[in-house]
């Protein structure tokens, strides 16, 4: 545990080496978090009940203009911003986390626990998971949990596969074989060796995952699979565009483009970031 | 023949006690042995373990206001012990001549060489004085000293002449039993060699029995067919010369064997670590007990008898002798590659005992690594049995105990976590096996990394192993391998990456624990310089096989194997 925790000490240590793109970035993800975090504190109005005349374009007192419905949009895309976060990173954690020590097993295992992880996993890769995840986000019922487990069920695979690469590396270095000689568990090992070693990686796959499932949330809200008790940015859009006739009217340029450009600038951010980190973690890349 | 008759002396039980000083002294506590006529036997052991005791006590010439003899001595089936000063000497000079440790007091300054030789012959035969000095003159001759050195005194002779004077001084009445007491000591290496050849032409010419007392094995190694160790009057070891020089058994001949320089120039030497302890203190355990690094509980309470442990071999031990750590029998392995099968080790075998040290040379790719990580259970054999102290290997019992076996790989980059610290990586198997609290292990990290010259400030320890050079990783390894206080070391390449001087020291200390604790190592190595000053035995491997093995003067040497002539050739080809 200590070893992961030095790991992510020092993680933190290298953001300070960030490029400048990668600072705006993260500053970007810092505020979006932050909004997040005191929705009901810097919305003016409610994101649930009308608070003014429909489709009203920014300006005082909607600040983002208001929807068809009179809710005011900052409110809507700040209380939005909580699930489309929650998912995003409960999605990749569960993901990192889940596909990590299935990798490591996997790797450290080997023989036929290896080959049928890894068969499960080039199905999991050739399956066409967006129209899946309809399918399954359709069956478990609209929630922000069945979301996440939904995601998460379709993105292990990559940082499964990252991570048992590393450790089938790592498995031959001669420290292992000492602690085993040692007469080292299998559960020291993990925590010794090997998750302070893919730590780095799995790190970055999870920012990365993040991006996909923020995407992805959004995708099924659309597609109106996403929980419509929760506004989310996706929801947003998907209201937006089942407006009649949004596109021949002007309302497209606020109730539209607030929610596409908050959504953008996350995935770049984290996009950047990840890549960022990425470059700091592997210098040889 | 009856069965006392088969030798010529034979020796039951025999005790010297010096019962005239406070605390009595045992100088010889029941030594039993048996001399065949005509032959050589060799009683070898350090200054005061009764030797010259034993020397005197068959002779006997301890009187009985010096000390008490008891026993049995059958000198052609006759006892001797017992018998009164009269009838004794009528056997002194006549049938058993002791030649006498050499020194200045043994001869009386104030006669003549003439008269001191003369002085047997003329107690025990009826001869005039003109007879005497013509078999002066002859003896003189045999023993190659020039007849006019009989009117000499005996301080006007060099050290040489007297041993020689001595010599003819035993051999004056013609016995048929010669007890040498210490031929060669304080003898200049010409003279001694010449005493040497002398003795041995003359055992040849006249036919006597010797027994043969010296400290000096190379003395020993040239005259006697047989020898004895002798530790605190008791026999410790009893077997074929040569068989014992080559592999002795019990901890105290070897100790003996590490202090000689002798019998292989290039080894180290080792002195045996304590003081030889008080033979009159009433302890009833193996005398060897303190000094001895295999000791364990049973040694200190019963005192071990001498036992035939294989042919012609006797050892007093209750370990029954030097204790066998690790057995590797027929071990096989095969790396089955893409389309074709390589045979990495076939039909290995092989032994470590304790206390020894056993350099596994061969070229690379040999097998040599791939058999030390099957020793320690990284890899599977194919085939194969290996026993650790006679127990069967099976799973980690053997590597994840303190004392057990420990293994140092080759490439210390690999084998240290760049992640981990190097206060983490030391203490890692006390981790894994939950020795003792934070602290006690704190004290062994510090403990190892001194003895690798590491420095053992915080700053260091809490360095990651990413920031160390090759050499400091190499030894931070090593003393993550010490730390649980190995009994069997299997090093593969260890000194590799270290500097000559590290490289020595670190040596040094492990050889110090080989002569201390009886740790034993596996020296995996092509540096045959290194190997030739370290090895006590060496095996030789060539295309996974071990070619030739022995102990390491041989293969130096005398190797057999066109292999091994041809590594030694290419290896010692600009210094020698």
């Amino acid at each position: 545990m200590a070893g992961t925790y030095a790991s992510l000490q020092k993680l933190l240590k290298k953001c300070r080496e960030f490029s400048l793109l990668g600072k705006i970035s993260l500053l970007i993800i810092l505020l979006i978090f932050l909004a997040a975090v005191w929705a009901p504190y810097i919305s003016l109005h409610s994101h649930k009940i009308s608070s003014g005349p429909a489709l009203l374009p920014p300006g005082k007192g909607h600040p983002l203009g208001t929807d068809d419905l009179g809710i005011d949009l900052w409110a809507q895309l700040c209380h939005g911003a909580r699930i489309s976060l929650i998912v995003g990173f409960g999605t990749a954690f569960l993901a990192a986390l889940g596909g990590g020590l299935v990798g490591i097993i996997a790797g450290y295992a080997g023989g036929w626990v290896d080959k049928v992880i890894m068969r499960l996993i080039d199905i999991m890769i050739v399956l066409p998971d967006f129209p899946l995840m309809i399918v399954l986000a359709a069956f478990l019922g609209p929630s922000v949990l069945n979301i996440i487990i939904v995601l998460a069920l379709f993105s292990w695979v990559f940082p499964a596969r990252i991570v048992r690469a590393q450790i089938l590396m790592l498995k031959e270095h001669s420290f292992i074989k000492a602690a085993e000689t040692y007469g080292a568990g299998a559960w020291y090992l993990l925590w010794k060796h090997f998750l302070p070693a893919v730590f780095p990686l799995m790190a970055v796959n999870m920012i990365r995952q993040t991006g996909r499932a923020i995407v992805s949330e959004a995708g099924l809200s659309f597609l109106g699979l996403g929980d419509p008790t929760s506004k989310s940015w996706g929801l947003i859009i998907n209201h937006a565009t089942s407006f009649r006739g949004i596109y021949f009217t002007e309302f497209w340029k606020w109730w539209l483009l607030y929610p596409w450009l908050a959504l953008t600038l996350i995935v770049l951010s984290l996009a950047f970031i990840s890549r960022e980190l990425e470059r700091i973690v592997n210098p040889r890349l | 023949m009856t069965v006392e008759n088969k030798y010529l002396l034979e020796i039951k039980n025999l005790a010297v006690t010096y019962d005239h000083v406070h605390p009595p002294v045992k100088a010889v506590d029941g030594v039993s042995l048996q001399l065949r006529k005509n032959e050589c036997l060799g009683i070898i052991g350090e200054s005061g373990c009764g030797k010259s005791s034993l020397a005197l006590g068959i002779t006997g010439l301890i009187k009985g206001d010096e000390g008490t003899v008891t026993g049995e001595i059958f000198y052609k089936g006759k006892n001797l012990v017992g018998l009164p000063e009269s009838k004794l000497k009528a056997y002194r000079w006549r049938e058993i001549a002791l030649v006498f440790q050499n020194s200045l007091e043994v001869l009386n300054p104030v006669l003549k060489i003439r008269e001191q030789v003369g002085e047997p012959l003329k107690t025990h035969y009826n001869l005039s004085p003109a007879e005497i000095d013509q078999r002066v003159v002859k003896l003189l001759e045999m023993v190659g000293l020039d007849p006019h050195w009989r009117h000499h005194y005996p301080h006007q002779l060099s050290g040489g002449m007297r041993q020689r004077v001595l010599v003819a001084m035993a051999l004056s009445c013609d016995p048929q039993l010669l007890i040498v007491d210490e031929p060669t000591t304080a003898l200049d290496p010409l003279s001694k060699n010449e005493i040497l050849r002398l003795l041995q032409s003359l055992q040849k010419k006249l036919g006597f029995t010797m027994l043969l007392i010296s400290h000096d094995l190379g003395v020993i190694k040239k005259l006697t067919s047989r020898v004895m160790t002798m530790y605190c009057g008791r026999i410790v070891e009893a077997g074929l010369t040569s068989e014992v020089l080559r592999n002795p058994m019990h901890c105290y001949t070897r100790g003996l064997l590490n202090s000689s320089p002798n019998l292989f120039k290039y080894k180290d030497l080792w002195g045996i670590a304590g003081e030889p302890a008080n033979a009159a203190a009433p302890n009833g355990g193996c005398a060897f007990y303190a000094r001895c690094c295999q000791n364990g509980e049973s040694c200190s309470t019963s005192r071990p008898l001498l036992k035939y442990v294989g042919l012609e071999r006797m050892v007093a031990c209750h370990k029954g002798g030097i204790e066998t750590f690790l057995r590797a029998e027929g071990i096989k392995k095969t790396y089955r590659l893409k389309n074709m099968n390589v045979e990495a080790v076939k039909e290995a075998c092989l032994e470590i005992k304790s206390g020894e040290v056993i350099a596994l040379v061969g070229e690379s790719g040999s097998g040599k690594s791939t058999l030390a990580h099957i020793l320690v259970g990284v890899l599977k054999a194919d085939a194969g049995q290996i026993f650790f102290k006679n127990k069967k290997v099976k799973g980690r019992w053997a590597t994840k105990m303190l004392g057990g076996m420990q293994i140092i790989f080759q490439d210390p980059f690999s084998a240290t976590s760049d992640r981990l610290r190097v206060r983490e990586v030391v203490r890692e198997p006390l981790d894994i096996i939950r020795w003792g609290g934070k602290k006690e292990r704190e004290a062994e990290v510090n403990r190892v990394l001194q003895m690798v010259q590491l420095p053992v400030d915080a700053d260091f320890l809490n360095r990651y192993c990413q920031a160390l050079s090759g050499g400091q990783r190499q030894r931070v390894a090593i003393a993550r391998s010490l730390i649980t206080r190995p009994k069997l070391l299997i090093a593969d390449e260890v000194t590799s990456m270290l500097d000559p001087s590290t490289q020595a020291n670190l040596l040094r200390e492990l050889k110090g624990l080989q002569n201390r604790n009886g740790f034993a190592m596996l020296y995996i190595t092509h540096d045959l310089h290194l190997a030739r000053k370290v090895a006590d035995k060496v095996y030789v491997m060539y295309q996974g096989d071990i070619v030739e093995e022995g102990v390491s003067f041989e293969i130096f040497e005398k190797p057999a194997h066109f292999y091994t002539k041809q590594l030694l050739q290419e290896s010692f080809r600009d210094l020698i």
